[in-house]
Protein backbone atom coordinates (compact mmCIF):
# COMPACT_ATOMS: atom_id res chain seq x y z
CA UNK A 1 0.00 0.00 0.00
CA UNK A 2 2.96 2.27 0.41
CA UNK A 3 3.31 2.83 -3.38
CA UNK A 4 -0.32 3.82 -3.86
CA UNK A 5 -0.86 7.03 -5.74
CA UNK A 6 -4.36 8.42 -6.18
CA UNK A 7 -3.53 10.34 -9.35
CA UNK A 8 -1.51 7.42 -10.74
CA UNK A 9 -4.50 5.08 -10.28
CA UNK A 10 -6.82 7.64 -11.83
CA UNK A 11 -4.46 8.01 -14.79
CA UNK A 12 -4.33 4.22 -15.24
CA UNK A 13 -8.13 3.90 -15.11
CA UNK A 14 -8.50 6.61 -17.74
CA UNK A 15 -5.77 5.08 -19.94
CA UNK A 16 -7.54 1.71 -19.90
CA UNK A 17 -11.06 3.14 -20.37
CA UNK A 18 -13.15 3.21 -23.48
CA UNK A 19 -12.64 6.98 -23.70
CA UNK A 20 -8.91 6.46 -24.26
CA UNK A 21 -9.65 3.97 -27.02
CA UNK A 22 -11.52 6.65 -28.95
CA UNK A 23 -8.24 8.57 -29.25
CA UNK A 24 -6.62 5.58 -30.96
CA UNK A 25 -9.55 4.84 -33.27
CA UNK A 26 -12.32 7.47 -33.46
CA UNK A 27 -14.45 5.35 -35.82
CA UNK A 28 -16.24 3.77 -32.87
CA UNK A 29 -17.20 7.24 -31.73
CA UNK A 30 -18.67 7.94 -35.19
CA UNK A 31 -20.66 4.71 -34.93
CA UNK A 32 -22.02 5.82 -31.56
CA UNK A 33 -23.17 9.04 -33.20
CA UNK A 34 -24.80 6.96 -35.98
CA UNK A 35 -26.54 4.87 -33.30
CA UNK A 36 -27.85 8.03 -31.62
CA UNK A 37 -29.17 9.33 -34.97
CA UNK A 38 -30.96 6.02 -35.56
CA UNK A 39 -32.39 6.16 -32.03
CA UNK A 40 -33.71 9.63 -32.83
CA UNK A 41 -35.30 8.35 -36.06
CA UNK A 42 -36.87 5.44 -34.21
CA UNK A 43 -38.11 7.34 -31.15
CA UNK A 44 -38.55 10.87 -32.49
CA UNK A 45 -39.72 10.13 -36.02
CA UNK A 46 -41.28 6.71 -35.26
CA UNK A 47 -39.50 4.96 -38.20
CA UNK A 48 -40.31 1.29 -37.47
CA UNK A 49 -39.45 1.92 -33.80
CA UNK A 50 -40.04 -1.68 -32.71
CA UNK A 51 -37.00 -2.72 -34.71
CA UNK A 52 -35.00 0.44 -35.19
CA UNK A 53 -34.70 1.12 -31.45
CA UNK A 54 -33.15 -2.30 -30.58
CA UNK A 55 -31.00 -2.19 -33.75
CA UNK A 56 -29.69 1.27 -32.86
CA UNK A 57 -29.02 0.25 -29.27
CA UNK A 58 -27.24 -2.86 -30.53
CA UNK A 59 -25.00 -0.60 -32.63
CA UNK A 60 -24.38 1.53 -29.56
CA UNK A 61 -23.40 -1.45 -27.39
CA UNK A 62 -21.28 -3.09 -30.07
CA UNK A 63 -19.17 0.04 -30.56
CA UNK A 64 -18.22 0.61 -26.94
CA UNK A 65 -14.56 -0.40 -26.90
CA UNK A 66 -13.15 -3.13 -24.62
CA UNK A 67 -16.51 -4.58 -23.54
CA UNK A 68 -15.96 -8.04 -25.01
CA UNK A 69 -19.67 -8.23 -25.81
CA UNK A 70 -18.92 -9.77 -29.19
CA UNK A 71 -16.07 -12.06 -28.10
CA UNK A 72 -16.25 -15.54 -29.52
CA UNK A 73 -15.67 -18.48 -27.17
CA UNK A 74 -11.98 -19.43 -27.19
CA UNK A 75 -9.98 -22.33 -25.83
CA UNK A 76 -7.22 -21.15 -23.48
CA UNK A 77 -3.79 -22.77 -23.27
CA UNK A 78 -4.82 -24.81 -20.24
CA UNK A 79 -7.83 -26.21 -22.11
CA UNK A 80 -10.50 -24.10 -20.44
CA UNK A 81 -13.09 -22.48 -22.67
CA UNK A 82 -13.64 -18.76 -22.17
CA UNK A 83 -17.21 -17.54 -22.03
CA UNK A 84 -18.45 -15.88 -25.22
CA UNK A 85 -19.72 -12.30 -25.17
CA UNK A 86 -23.41 -11.72 -24.54
CA UNK A 87 -24.08 -10.20 -27.97
CA UNK A 88 -22.12 -12.98 -29.69
CA UNK A 89 -24.56 -15.48 -28.16
CA UNK A 90 -27.54 -13.34 -29.20
CA UNK A 91 -26.17 -13.12 -32.76
CA UNK A 92 -26.25 -16.90 -33.19
CA UNK A 93 -30.01 -16.64 -33.62
CA UNK A 94 -29.48 -14.60 -36.78
CA UNK A 95 -26.47 -16.62 -37.90
CA UNK A 96 -28.58 -19.78 -37.89
CA UNK A 97 -31.77 -18.19 -39.27
CA UNK A 98 -33.71 -18.73 -36.05
CA UNK A 99 -35.05 -15.23 -35.34
CA UNK A 100 -36.27 -14.37 -38.88
CA UNK A 101 -38.08 -17.71 -39.04
CA UNK A 102 -39.78 -17.18 -35.67
CA UNK A 103 -40.79 -13.65 -36.72
CA UNK A 104 -42.32 -15.24 -39.83
CA UNK A 105 -44.33 -17.54 -37.57
CA UNK A 106 -45.68 -14.44 -35.84
CA UNK A 107 -46.49 -12.83 -39.18
CA UNK A 108 -48.30 -16.00 -40.24
CA UNK A 109 -50.32 -15.97 -37.02
CA UNK A 110 -51.31 -12.34 -37.66
CA UNK A 111 -52.16 -12.78 -41.34
CA UNK A 112 -55.59 -13.49 -42.79
CA UNK A 113 -55.05 -15.22 -46.12
CA UNK A 114 -58.81 -15.04 -46.82
CA UNK A 115 -58.55 -12.25 -49.44
CA UNK A 116 -55.84 -14.23 -51.24
CA UNK A 117 -57.91 -17.43 -51.22
CA UNK A 118 -60.96 -15.49 -52.42
CA UNK A 119 -59.01 -13.99 -55.32
CA UNK A 120 -56.00 -16.23 -56.13
CA UNK A 121 -54.99 -13.99 -59.06
CA UNK A 122 -53.63 -11.65 -56.36
CA UNK A 123 -50.64 -14.00 -56.26
CA UNK A 124 -49.56 -12.72 -59.68
CA UNK A 125 -49.47 -9.17 -58.33
CA UNK A 126 -47.35 -10.45 -55.46
CA UNK A 127 -44.98 -11.99 -58.01
CA UNK A 128 -44.78 -8.86 -60.16
CA UNK A 129 -43.88 -6.76 -57.13
CA UNK A 130 -40.68 -8.78 -56.72
CA UNK A 131 -39.40 -7.07 -59.88
CA UNK A 132 -37.34 -4.67 -57.76
CA UNK A 133 -35.45 -7.55 -56.14
CA UNK A 134 -34.00 -8.73 -59.42
CA UNK A 135 -33.35 -5.31 -60.94
CA UNK A 136 -31.62 -4.15 -57.75
CA UNK A 137 -29.54 -7.35 -57.91
CA UNK A 138 -28.38 -6.34 -61.40
CA UNK A 139 -27.73 -2.76 -60.32
CA UNK A 140 -25.69 -3.96 -57.33
CA UNK A 141 -23.61 -6.14 -59.66
CA UNK A 142 -23.09 -3.15 -61.94
CA UNK A 143 -21.78 -1.20 -58.93
CA UNK A 144 -19.19 -3.89 -58.30
CA UNK A 145 -20.71 -5.95 -55.48
CA UNK A 146 -20.07 -9.71 -55.41
CA UNK A 147 -23.01 -11.73 -56.78
CA UNK A 148 -23.95 -13.15 -53.36
CA UNK A 149 -23.85 -9.69 -51.76
CA UNK A 150 -25.80 -8.25 -54.71
CA UNK A 151 -28.48 -10.89 -54.17
CA UNK A 152 -28.77 -9.99 -50.47
CA UNK A 153 -29.04 -6.29 -51.39
CA UNK A 154 -31.70 -7.06 -54.00
CA UNK A 155 -33.91 -8.77 -51.43
CA UNK A 156 -34.40 -5.36 -49.75
CA UNK A 157 -36.82 -4.76 -52.65
CA UNK A 158 -39.14 -7.41 -51.25
CA UNK A 159 -39.95 -4.97 -48.41
CA UNK A 160 -39.75 -7.86 -46.01
CA UNK A 161 -37.38 -7.36 -43.08
CA UNK A 162 -37.03 -10.95 -41.82
CA UNK A 163 -36.42 -12.26 -45.36
CA UNK A 164 -33.82 -9.57 -46.03
CA UNK A 165 -32.08 -10.37 -42.73
CA UNK A 166 -32.10 -14.11 -43.34
CA UNK A 167 -30.68 -13.72 -46.85
CA UNK A 168 -28.05 -11.22 -45.72
CA UNK A 169 -26.98 -13.42 -42.79
CA UNK A 170 -26.36 -16.29 -45.21
CA UNK A 171 -24.94 -14.41 -48.20
CA UNK A 172 -23.50 -11.12 -46.93
CA UNK A 173 -22.98 -11.19 -43.15
CA UNK A 174 -20.71 -8.12 -43.17
CA UNK A 175 -23.43 -6.05 -44.83
CA UNK A 176 -26.24 -7.33 -42.59
CA UNK A 177 -26.71 -4.12 -40.56
CA UNK A 178 -26.78 -1.86 -43.63
CA UNK A 179 -29.25 -4.17 -45.40
CA UNK A 180 -31.51 -4.51 -42.35
CA UNK A 181 -31.49 -0.77 -41.64
CA UNK A 182 -32.26 0.00 -45.30
CA UNK A 183 -35.09 -2.55 -45.37
CA UNK A 184 -36.80 -1.34 -42.20
CA UNK A 185 -36.23 2.37 -42.87
CA UNK A 186 -37.77 2.19 -46.33
CA UNK A 187 -40.66 0.08 -45.03
CA UNK A 188 -41.40 2.94 -42.65
CA UNK A 189 -41.24 5.35 -45.58
CA UNK A 190 -43.63 3.38 -47.81
CA UNK A 191 -46.41 6.00 -47.41
CA UNK A 192 -43.96 8.53 -48.88
CA UNK A 193 -42.22 6.34 -51.48
CA UNK A 194 -45.18 4.60 -53.11
CA UNK A 195 -47.92 7.22 -53.73
CA UNK A 196 -46.03 9.37 -56.30
CA UNK A 197 -45.16 6.24 -58.29
CA UNK A 198 -48.73 4.95 -58.08
CA UNK A 199 -50.16 8.27 -59.28
CA UNK A 200 -47.57 8.62 -62.05
CA UNK A 201 -48.29 5.18 -63.51
CA UNK A 202 -52.10 5.19 -63.35
CA UNK A 203 -54.86 7.31 -64.81
CA UNK A 204 -57.61 8.87 -62.69
CA UNK A 205 -60.11 6.50 -64.33
CA UNK A 206 -58.04 3.48 -63.28
CA UNK A 207 -57.66 4.74 -59.70
CA UNK A 208 -61.40 5.30 -59.40
CA UNK A 209 -62.29 1.66 -60.10
CA UNK A 210 -64.46 0.14 -57.38
CA UNK A 211 -63.82 -3.54 -56.94
CA UNK A 212 -66.51 -6.15 -56.29
CA UNK A 213 -66.86 -7.58 -52.81
CA UNK A 214 -64.76 -10.72 -52.26
CA UNK A 215 -66.51 -14.05 -51.85
CA UNK A 216 -66.72 -15.50 -48.33
CA UNK A 217 -63.99 -18.04 -47.57
CA UNK A 218 -64.84 -21.05 -45.41
CA UNK A 219 -62.89 -22.02 -42.31
CA UNK A 220 -61.90 -25.33 -43.88
CA UNK A 221 -60.34 -23.58 -46.87
CA UNK A 222 -58.31 -21.41 -44.53
CA UNK A 223 -57.10 -24.46 -42.62
CA UNK A 224 -56.09 -26.39 -45.74
CA UNK A 225 -54.36 -23.38 -47.33
CA UNK A 226 -51.23 -23.20 -45.11
CA UNK A 227 -50.75 -26.95 -45.23
CA UNK A 228 -51.04 -27.06 -49.04
CA UNK A 229 -48.76 -24.05 -49.57
CA UNK A 230 -46.11 -25.47 -47.23
CA UNK A 231 -46.15 -28.83 -49.00
CA UNK A 232 -46.01 -27.35 -52.50
CA UNK A 233 -43.54 -24.49 -52.02
CA UNK A 234 -41.08 -26.29 -49.73
CA UNK A 235 -41.00 -29.41 -51.90
CA UNK A 236 -40.24 -27.24 -54.92
CA UNK A 237 -37.77 -24.85 -53.24
CA UNK A 238 -36.39 -26.50 -50.08
CA UNK A 239 -34.34 -23.39 -49.21
CA UNK A 240 -37.58 -21.57 -48.43
CA UNK A 241 -38.39 -24.08 -45.66
CA UNK A 242 -37.45 -21.91 -42.64
CA UNK A 243 -39.50 -18.92 -43.82
CA UNK A 244 -42.45 -20.53 -45.61
CA UNK A 245 -42.60 -23.37 -43.07
CA UNK A 246 -42.84 -21.03 -40.10
CA UNK A 247 -45.15 -18.58 -41.91
CA UNK A 248 -47.59 -21.37 -42.65
CA UNK A 249 -47.27 -22.93 -39.18
CA UNK A 250 -48.15 -19.57 -37.62
CA UNK A 251 -51.12 -19.25 -39.96
CA UNK A 252 -52.27 -22.78 -39.14
CA UNK A 253 -52.17 -21.88 -35.42
CA UNK A 254 -54.44 -18.95 -36.24
CA UNK A 255 -56.92 -20.76 -38.44
CA UNK A 256 -57.23 -24.28 -37.06
CA UNK A 257 -59.26 -23.10 -34.08
CA UNK A 258 -57.74 -25.48 -31.52
CA UNK A 259 -54.44 -23.69 -30.80
CA UNK A 260 -55.60 -20.27 -29.76
CA UNK A 261 -52.99 -19.99 -26.99
CA UNK A 262 -50.19 -20.85 -29.40
CA UNK A 263 -51.53 -18.38 -31.94
CA UNK A 264 -51.70 -15.68 -29.29
CA UNK A 265 -48.15 -16.42 -28.13
CA UNK A 266 -46.78 -16.45 -31.69
CA UNK A 267 -48.48 -13.14 -32.49
CA UNK A 268 -47.58 -11.31 -29.30
CA UNK A 269 -45.17 -12.52 -26.63
CA UNK A 270 -42.89 -14.67 -28.77
CA UNK A 271 -42.81 -12.22 -31.65
CA UNK A 272 -41.97 -9.35 -29.28
CA UNK A 273 -39.22 -11.30 -27.51
CA UNK A 274 -37.61 -12.36 -30.76
CA UNK A 275 -37.92 -8.84 -32.17
CA UNK A 276 -35.74 -7.60 -29.30
CA UNK A 277 -33.11 -10.29 -29.96
CA UNK A 278 -33.27 -9.75 -33.73
CA UNK A 279 -32.77 -6.00 -33.41
CA UNK A 280 -29.89 -6.34 -30.98
CA UNK A 281 -28.24 -9.05 -33.10
CA UNK A 282 -28.47 -7.01 -36.30
CA UNK A 283 -27.20 -3.87 -34.58
CA UNK A 284 -24.26 -5.59 -32.95
CA UNK A 285 -22.87 -6.53 -36.36
CA UNK A 286 -22.51 -2.86 -37.28
CA UNK A 287 -18.79 -2.59 -36.74
CA UNK A 288 -17.12 0.63 -37.83
CA UNK A 289 -14.77 -1.02 -40.34
CA UNK A 290 -17.62 -2.59 -42.34
CA UNK A 291 -20.37 -0.02 -41.75
CA UNK A 292 -18.52 3.26 -42.29
CA UNK A 293 -17.80 2.61 -45.96
CA UNK A 294 -19.10 3.79 -49.32
CA UNK A 295 -20.72 0.38 -49.69
CA UNK A 296 -23.23 1.33 -46.98
CA UNK A 297 -24.22 4.44 -48.93
CA UNK A 298 -24.54 2.33 -52.10
CA UNK A 299 -26.72 -0.20 -50.26
CA UNK A 300 -29.03 2.54 -48.96
CA UNK A 301 -29.43 3.94 -52.49
CA UNK A 302 -29.91 0.49 -54.04
CA UNK A 303 -32.46 -0.38 -51.36
CA UNK A 304 -34.50 2.70 -52.20
CA UNK A 305 -34.34 1.88 -55.92
CA UNK A 306 -35.36 -1.72 -55.17
CA UNK A 307 -38.44 -0.52 -53.26
CA UNK A 308 -39.39 1.88 -56.04
CA UNK A 309 -38.90 -0.70 -58.79
CA UNK A 310 -40.95 -3.28 -56.89
CA UNK A 311 -43.77 -0.76 -56.64
CA UNK A 312 -43.44 -0.07 -60.37
CA UNK A 313 -43.60 -3.81 -61.14
CA UNK A 314 -46.72 -4.27 -59.00
CA UNK A 315 -48.58 -1.26 -60.39
CA UNK A 316 -47.73 -2.08 -64.02
CA UNK A 317 -48.95 -5.64 -63.57
CA UNK A 318 -52.02 -4.20 -61.88
CA UNK A 319 -52.64 -2.24 -65.08
CA UNK A 320 -52.31 -5.46 -67.07
CA UNK A 321 -54.92 -7.09 -64.83
CA UNK A 322 -57.13 -4.01 -65.16
CA UNK A 323 -57.11 -4.50 -68.93
CA UNK A 324 -57.56 -8.29 -68.81
CA UNK A 325 -60.44 -8.04 -66.31
CA UNK A 326 -62.22 -5.43 -68.38
CA UNK A 327 -61.63 -2.68 -65.85
CA UNK A 328 -62.76 -4.62 -62.78
CA UNK A 329 -59.40 -4.61 -60.98
CA UNK A 330 -58.02 -1.37 -59.60
CA UNK A 331 -54.29 -1.25 -60.50
CA UNK A 332 -53.55 0.54 -57.21
CA UNK A 333 -53.71 -2.81 -55.40
CA UNK A 334 -50.63 -3.90 -57.39
CA UNK A 335 -48.35 -1.71 -55.30
CA UNK A 336 -49.40 -3.71 -52.23
CA UNK A 337 -47.58 -6.69 -53.77
CA UNK A 338 -44.48 -5.54 -51.90
CA UNK A 339 -44.80 -7.45 -48.69
CA UNK A 340 -44.78 -4.69 -46.09
CA UNK A 341 -47.93 -5.98 -44.35
CA UNK A 342 -50.27 -4.18 -43.88
CA UNK A 343 -48.73 -0.78 -44.60
CA UNK A 344 -48.58 -1.23 -48.37
CA UNK A 345 -52.24 -2.29 -48.43
CA UNK A 346 -53.15 0.80 -46.42
CA UNK A 347 -51.37 2.99 -48.98
CA UNK A 348 -53.50 1.41 -51.74
CA UNK A 349 -56.61 2.11 -49.66
CA UNK A 350 -55.65 5.74 -49.06
CA UNK A 351 -54.79 6.40 -52.71
CA UNK A 352 -57.97 4.67 -53.88
CA UNK A 353 -60.10 6.80 -51.57
CA UNK A 354 -58.38 9.96 -52.76
CA UNK A 355 -59.46 9.14 -56.31
CA UNK A 356 -62.94 7.98 -55.30
CA UNK A 357 -64.12 8.60 -51.73
CA UNK A 358 -66.47 5.59 -51.96
CA UNK A 359 -63.57 3.27 -52.78
CA UNK A 360 -62.73 0.61 -50.23
CA UNK A 361 -59.62 -1.21 -51.47
CA UNK A 362 -58.11 -2.42 -48.20
CA UNK A 363 -59.36 -6.01 -48.31
CA UNK A 364 -58.62 -6.27 -52.04
CA UNK A 365 -55.07 -5.01 -51.47
CA UNK A 366 -54.48 -7.49 -48.63
CA UNK A 367 -54.47 -10.31 -51.22
CA UNK A 368 -51.41 -9.06 -53.16
CA UNK A 369 -49.90 -7.88 -49.87
CA UNK A 370 -49.77 -11.35 -48.31
CA UNK A 371 -48.89 -12.85 -51.70
CA UNK A 372 -45.85 -10.57 -51.61
CA UNK A 373 -44.71 -12.24 -48.39
CA UNK A 374 -44.75 -15.61 -50.16
CA UNK A 375 -43.17 -14.09 -53.30
CA UNK A 376 -40.26 -12.47 -51.48
CA UNK A 377 -39.60 -15.72 -49.58
CA UNK A 378 -39.53 -17.59 -52.89
CA UNK A 379 -37.16 -14.99 -54.39
CA UNK A 380 -34.89 -15.28 -51.34
CA UNK A 381 -35.00 -19.07 -51.59
CA UNK A 382 -34.00 -18.81 -55.25
CA UNK A 383 -30.97 -16.65 -54.40
CA UNK A 384 -29.96 -18.96 -51.54
CA UNK A 385 -30.15 -21.90 -53.95
CA UNK A 386 -28.08 -20.13 -56.64
CA UNK A 387 -25.45 -18.56 -54.39
CA UNK A 388 -25.28 -21.33 -51.82
CA UNK A 389 -26.26 -19.71 -48.54
CA UNK B 1 -20.12 -2.23 -65.52
CA UNK B 2 -18.85 -4.02 -62.42
CA UNK B 3 -19.76 -7.70 -62.29
CA UNK B 4 -22.71 -7.42 -64.67
CA UNK B 5 -22.60 -10.17 -67.27
CA UNK B 6 -24.85 -12.30 -69.42
CA UNK B 7 -24.96 -14.95 -66.71
CA UNK B 8 -26.07 -12.34 -64.17
CA UNK B 9 -28.88 -11.26 -66.49
CA UNK B 10 -29.85 -14.91 -66.87
CA UNK B 11 -29.91 -15.36 -63.08
CA UNK B 12 -32.16 -12.31 -62.68
CA UNK B 13 -34.44 -13.38 -65.51
CA UNK B 14 -34.75 -16.95 -64.30
CA UNK B 15 -35.36 -15.66 -60.76
CA UNK B 16 -38.36 -13.54 -61.69
CA UNK B 17 -39.66 -16.30 -63.98
CA UNK B 18 -39.42 -18.86 -61.16
CA UNK B 19 -41.22 -16.53 -58.73
CA UNK B 20 -43.97 -16.05 -61.34
CA UNK B 21 -44.24 -19.77 -62.10
CA UNK B 22 -44.35 -20.68 -58.42
CA UNK B 23 -47.07 -18.18 -57.60
CA UNK B 24 -48.97 -18.88 -60.83
CA UNK B 25 -49.08 -22.58 -59.96
CA UNK B 26 -50.29 -21.67 -56.47
CA UNK B 27 -52.86 -19.45 -58.15
CA UNK B 28 -54.14 -22.51 -60.01
CA UNK B 29 -53.93 -24.83 -57.01
CA UNK B 30 -55.91 -22.61 -54.61
CA UNK B 31 -59.23 -22.81 -56.53
CA UNK B 32 -58.78 -26.57 -56.79
CA UNK B 33 -58.26 -26.79 -53.03
CA UNK B 34 -61.29 -24.57 -52.46
CA UNK B 35 -63.45 -26.77 -54.69
CA UNK B 36 -62.17 -29.95 -53.05
CA UNK B 37 -62.79 -28.55 -49.58
CA UNK B 38 -66.26 -27.30 -50.50
CA UNK B 39 -67.18 -30.66 -52.00
CA UNK B 40 -66.22 -32.49 -48.81
CA UNK B 41 -68.13 -30.14 -46.55
CA UNK B 42 -71.65 -30.99 -45.43
CA UNK B 43 -74.29 -29.52 -47.72
CA UNK B 44 -75.65 -27.32 -44.94
CA UNK B 45 -72.24 -25.82 -44.24
CA UNK B 46 -71.60 -25.36 -47.95
CA UNK B 47 -74.88 -23.59 -48.37
CA UNK B 48 -74.13 -21.27 -45.46
CA UNK B 49 -70.76 -20.30 -46.93
CA UNK B 50 -71.76 -19.90 -50.55
CA UNK B 51 -75.17 -18.28 -50.25
CA UNK B 52 -76.35 -15.35 -48.14
CA UNK B 53 -78.64 -16.01 -45.16
CA UNK B 54 -82.38 -15.52 -45.74
CA UNK B 55 -83.41 -11.91 -45.60
CA UNK B 56 -86.06 -10.60 -43.33
CA UNK B 57 -88.90 -8.83 -45.15
CA UNK B 58 -87.55 -5.48 -46.23
CA UNK B 59 -89.26 -2.39 -44.87
CA UNK B 60 -90.75 -0.03 -47.40
CA UNK B 61 -88.00 2.09 -48.97
CA UNK B 62 -87.67 5.67 -47.92
CA UNK B 63 -88.49 8.25 -50.52
CA UNK B 64 -85.12 9.97 -50.16
CA UNK B 65 -83.02 6.79 -50.30
CA UNK B 66 -79.54 7.10 -51.77
CA UNK B 67 -78.62 4.99 -54.80
CA UNK B 68 -77.83 1.37 -53.97
CA UNK B 69 -74.27 0.14 -53.87
CA UNK B 70 -72.63 -2.07 -56.50
CA UNK B 71 -74.70 -5.17 -57.30
CA UNK B 72 -72.44 -7.40 -55.19
CA UNK B 73 -72.43 -5.17 -52.10
CA UNK B 74 -75.07 -4.59 -49.43
CA UNK B 75 -78.10 -2.50 -50.30
CA UNK B 76 -77.79 0.96 -48.80
CA UNK B 77 -80.90 2.75 -47.61
CA UNK B 78 -80.50 6.29 -46.42
CA UNK B 79 -76.70 6.03 -46.00
CA UNK B 80 -73.94 6.97 -48.39
CA UNK B 81 -71.27 4.49 -49.43
CA UNK B 82 -68.52 6.08 -47.37
CA UNK B 83 -70.59 5.78 -44.19
CA UNK B 84 -71.47 2.20 -45.09
CA UNK B 85 -67.78 1.36 -45.57
CA UNK B 86 -67.02 2.86 -42.15
CA UNK B 87 -69.83 0.85 -40.52
CA UNK B 88 -68.58 -2.39 -42.09
CA UNK B 89 -65.02 -1.69 -40.92
CA UNK B 90 -66.24 -0.88 -37.37
CA UNK B 91 -68.36 -4.05 -37.17
CA UNK B 92 -65.39 -6.10 -38.37
CA UNK B 93 -63.08 -4.48 -35.84
CA UNK B 94 -65.47 -4.77 -32.90
CA UNK B 95 -66.44 -8.39 -33.57
CA UNK B 96 -62.94 -9.49 -34.54
CA UNK B 97 -64.37 -11.14 -37.67
CA UNK B 98 -62.42 -10.36 -40.87
CA UNK B 99 -64.39 -8.37 -43.45
CA UNK B 100 -64.02 -11.24 -45.91
CA UNK B 101 -66.09 -13.42 -43.56
CA UNK B 102 -68.86 -10.91 -42.96
CA UNK B 103 -71.77 -10.68 -45.34
CA UNK B 104 -73.71 -7.44 -45.14
CA UNK B 105 -77.13 -7.62 -46.73
CA UNK B 106 -78.47 -4.19 -46.01
CA UNK B 107 -77.36 -1.04 -44.21
CA UNK B 108 -80.26 1.26 -43.40
CA UNK B 109 -80.49 4.60 -41.63
CA UNK B 110 -83.02 4.46 -38.79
Amino acid sequence: MSGFSFFGTLERILAESGFASFLNDPRNLIMIVVACILLYLGIGKKFEPLLLVPIAFGILLANFPLTGLLSEPAVAADGTVTSPGFLWVIYQGVQHAIYPSIIFMGIGAMTDFGPLIARPSSLLLGAAAQFGIFTAFLLALALGFDPAVAAAIGVIGGADGPTAILTASRLAADYLPAIAIAAYSYMALIPLIQPPIMRALTTTKEREVKMEQLRPVSKAEKIVFPIAVAIFVILLLPDTAPLIGMLMLGNLFRECGVTERLSDTAQNALCNIVTIFLGLAVGCKAAADTFLTWDTIKILILGLLAFMLSTVGGVLFGKVMYRISGGKINPLIGSAGVSAVPMAARVSQVEGQKANPANFLLMHAMGPNVAGVIGSAVAAGFFLKVFGG
Amino acid sequence: MGNLSISALLVALSGIVIVFIMLAVLCMIIPLISKAVQSTQKPAVRERVSSPPPQRPAPPPRPAATPAAAPSGPSLIGVDEKTAACIMAIVSHETGIPLSELNFQRIQAI
